[in-house]
């Protein structure tokens, strides 16, 4: 092979590509893709929902083969699709799903995927132990070694994967969407870990969605766009945040519009959601809620911030009614609702853009009409005839779905065949509708591209202005301080304080951290 | 109770065997409800083979081969034709106790039973008196049972092969990470979980027994599997509940001949059944602790990302 002279970098690319092509059905995923990453850099890869990042990130790291074009890696081609050559030629990958076996310990994941040739096929525990004693100490020791997957904080996870990856003695990292669910001290951690990397001469491609984090991390950047690389790798020191942000949302088309619903403005300030010393069980993943004061009154957006798993997920649960009060008590619009039935609250109201969108807002199999005209199947319509009609549902929730510009082929298609950006589109267009009163919004923007976090949080704002109570529980803070009205922080199942804006930032991560406790 | 322990031993051993067959392919995120025709095709490939060629040995091999070859057919309907796993693993049930049966019709010219004289051997068979005869009546694969269950274990969780199946079927996306594929992996599972299936056939018709009946394993394939998710996919757990199936079945033959005056022999031929929906019962009681993990199990459908 030979690379074309002129000005371009005298080493040869750590990774370069060279017309990739992938398409899943009639949707292209890559067009003609060319990109080559300098070595002993760290490359930011960014774009919108659905940009195609994942699928190059894939096709790079062997798990896709791509339709046309090749990888090379370090001067030499790959053979495509072929996870284990990739990693044989010195590429690990960090995904943004989590890779490794929840029910595996530690010692048992690192043997699985750190991939060494040699040794013994049977093994001893002790055994184990002892040869990822080293890998172990970035992650708290060697104690950590015999916890299973599912037992590690987020970030723990996080940190196991990148150390995965490492032993291997990568020469090219791979991290798709890596800050998605770390906290900003977890994210500057991070980013301190790559900049190591990068100094010990590793070539780190990171996907990112926030420009602050771009700006923060990389070295260049690189735009996809509808499949298309918009933006060769440049230089973050010779760009704009400006030309960055147009390169990511394109020619304009049509400038999302906010979207506002008309709830209950009756002027008058009025309690909405009252939770009283609250309490609940744990759950597995979680401590249960420990006598829990909260309210939501008109026009206002609560905001609830944390490090995950100390409550947050108790606290929607409850609120929705998917989990049991134990003690305490909670009114809803002025209704005693502590052990109604999640319909009751949905039909005084209640509008809920849970966790995880995947698996609790939306059924993946069912097609998205369906989903978007889930609430108007609950509850009972005394004078309204039993039988509905689909053409009606269908042509409404087309309606719908294009005031909060979804995109979609087709109102039959599977809502899983939409990308990540668009289901949450989905969800706001149909929790978001008339007969709002409370909207509880669990992560509404997490792992949305910028545009469409813009969307949502001017979303959030416009039902606030329309008289709207809103909880908004998100672990950014920056999302929390730029919305909220007044914030309360969790910690342990209790809320441990209370802050009105201005914030400080300090103070508020002392009391995600337990420093008040 | 002597007798009762011999019995339990004797009807545990087949079901051990295939339990830890089950153990396999759950392993590698498998329902294999096949198992009951694979066992009654190894109790019939053994019977048909050792009559024809005097050797129990031969006959063993050619179920172990037999079975195996039906495996991996099952592994190409549920893998690369993408059939239900459910449906597919019934339907080889069907195939095999429709098959035997059909054989059996058709190369013998009989209806019912095969008899042989060509049985495993019995390595204790002389002692007829005292606690010894609790042993006396197990065939050689009995006393192998114990042996192959503890290396299933040593297989399976001491091992980078068990590893990398256990990857394949709670997270196939982390296998495939890992540079593993899943589809390779579970044919070796299943391959594994045939042969195993054979031994278990073969000891319930040459071991226990001296012949082939129709319709022999009597769901006892699918109390195997019921014993693996009793043992929540260990191989050592589903060893014991098929232990326990043993024990229930041991009691209902002992009572059968003891107090058949005073109780029905419907209620006591029911009594295995009892404790198998027991112990399902008490089996999801206690894995409600661990949650989570298990909802990947049954996907052999990759997911996406």
């Amino acid at each position: 092979m030979t690379v074309p002279s002129g000005p371009a970098p005298a080493a040869v690319p750590a990774v370069r590509c060279r017309s990739l092509g992938v398409s899943f059905g009639a949707v292209r995923a890559l067009h003609d893709v060319s990109l080559d990453l300098a070595p002993g850099r760290i490359h930011a890869l960014v774009g919108q929902n659905g940009a195609g990042k994942t699928t190059l990130v894939k096709v790079l790291g062997g798990l896709q083969a791509p339709d046309s074009g090749e990888v090379h890696i370090a001067g030499r081609k790959l053979p495509s699709g072929d996870a284990r050559a990739a990693r044989a030629a010195g590429l690990a990958m960090v995904h943004q799903h989590f890779s490794l076996p929840p029910s595996f310990t530690v010692a048992e994941a690192l043997e699985l995927t750190a991939f060494r040739p040699g040794g013994r096929s049977v093994y001893r525990r002790a055994e184990l132990r002892r040869r990822w004693r080293t890998a172990a100490a970035e992650i708290g020791g060697e104690a950590v070694l015999s916890t299973r997957i599912r037992d590690l904080p987020v970030e723990t996870r996080q940190s196991l994967e990148i150390v995965r990856a490492l032993a291997t003695d990568a020469r090219v990292v791979i991290l798709d969407e890596p800050t998605a669910l770390l906290t900003p001290t977890a994210i500057d951690t991070l980013f301190e870990r790559l900049r190591r990397l990068r100094d010990d001469g590793v070539t780190v491609l990171v996907v990112l969605h926030k420009l602050r984090e771009v700006a923060a991390a990389a070295d260049t950047v690189s735009v996809l766009r509808d499949g298309e690389l918009v933006l060769g790798p440049s230089e973050m020191s010779e760009l704009s945040q400006g030309q960055l942000s147009d390169a990511i949302v394109g020619p304009a088309s049509g400038a999302d519009r906010a979207v506002g619903v008309e709830a209950a403005a009756n002027g008058e300030r009025q309690t909405l959601l009252e939770l009283v010393r609250v309490s609940s069980r744990e759950s597995a993943f979680e401590p249960g809620l420990r006598r829990i004061d909260l309210s939501v009154d008109t026009s206002e957006i609560v905001g609830i911030a944390g490090v995950e798993g100390n409550g947050q997920r108790s606290l929607v649960s409850v609120i929705a009614g998917l989990d049991a009060v134990v003690e305490g008590s909670m009114v809803l619009g002025g209704t005693e609702m502590t052990s109604a039935p999640s319909a009751r609250r949905r039909l005084r109201g209640l509008r809920l853009v849970p966790f995880d969108r995947n698996s609790e807002g939306i059924s993946r199999r069912a097609p998205v009409w369906l989903n978007q005209s889930a609430l108007r199947l609950i509850g009972r319509h005394p004078r309204r005839f039993p039988l509905i009609s689909l053409r009606q549902y269908k042509r409404q929730a087309a309606e719908a779905m294009d005031h909060w510009q979804v995109r979609y082929d087709s109102v039959t298609q599977p809502a899983e065949s939409l990308s990540g950006g668009n289901v949450q589109r989905l969800i706001l267009s149909r929790e978001m509708a008339p007969g709002l009163e409370v909207l509880v919004a669990a992560q509404p923007t997490r792992g949305l591209d910028f545009a469409a976090t813009n969307f949502v949080r001017r979303s959030l704002r416009g039902l606030r202005d329309a008289g709207a109570g809103v909880l908004l529980v998100s672990s950014d803070l920056d999302e929390l301080f730029e919305l909220s009205d007044r914030l309360l922080v969790m910690y342990g199942g209790s809320i441990v304080a209370r802050f009105e804006a201005p914030y400080d930032r300090r103070a508020v991560g002392d009391a995600m951290t337990g420093a008040l406790r | 109770m002597e007798q009762i322990l011999a019995t339990t031993f004797r009807s545990a051993a087949p079901l051990v065997l295939v339990a830890t067959a089950g153990v396999f392919a759950f392993r590698a995120g498998i329902f294999h409800l096949g198992l009951e025709g694979l066992m009654i095709t190894g109790a019939f490939t053994t019977v048909a083979v050792a009559e024809t060629t005097g050797s129990v040995t031969l006959g063993i091999l050619a179920a172990i081969g037999v079975c195996m070859a039906l495996s991996a057919l099952y592994w190409w309907v549920i893998g690369p034709l993408g059939a239900n796993v459910i449906i597919a693993g019934l339907g080889l049930t069907s195939i095999g106790l429709g098959g035997t049966a059909f054989a059996l019709g058709a190369i013998y010219d009989r209806r019912g039973s095969l008899f042989t004289d060509v049985v495993l051997p019995r390595p204790l068979s002389g002692i007829t008196s005292g606690p010894g005869v609790i042993v006396s009546e197990h065939s050689i694969l009995v006393w192998l049972t114990p042996l192959i269950v503890l290396a299933a274990w040593i297989v399976l969780r001491r091992s980078r092969f068990g590893l990398r199946l256990a990857a394949v079927g709670e997270y196939p996306f982390a296998a495939r990470t890992a540079g593993v594929s899943p589809s390779i992996m579970r044919l070796q599972a299943l391959l594994i979980a045939g042969a195993l299936c054979a031994l278990g056939g073969a000891e319930l018709s040459v071991g226990a027994l001296h012949n082939f009946t129709e319709n022999m394993t009597n769901g006892r394939g699918f109390i195997a599997f019921v014993a693996v998710i009793f043992g929540a996919w260990h191989p050592i757990g589903a060893a014991l509940a098929g232990l326990f199936f043993g024990l229930a079945d041991a009691i209902g033959i002992q009572s059968q001949i003891n107090i058949t005056e005073r109780v029905p022999r419907e209620f006591v031929l029911m009594i295995p059944f009892v404790l198998t929906v027991v112990a399902v019962w008490l089996g999801g009681l206690w894995r409600r602790r661990s949650l989570e993990a298990e909802a990947g199990y049954a996907e052999l459908k990759e997911p996406d990302f």
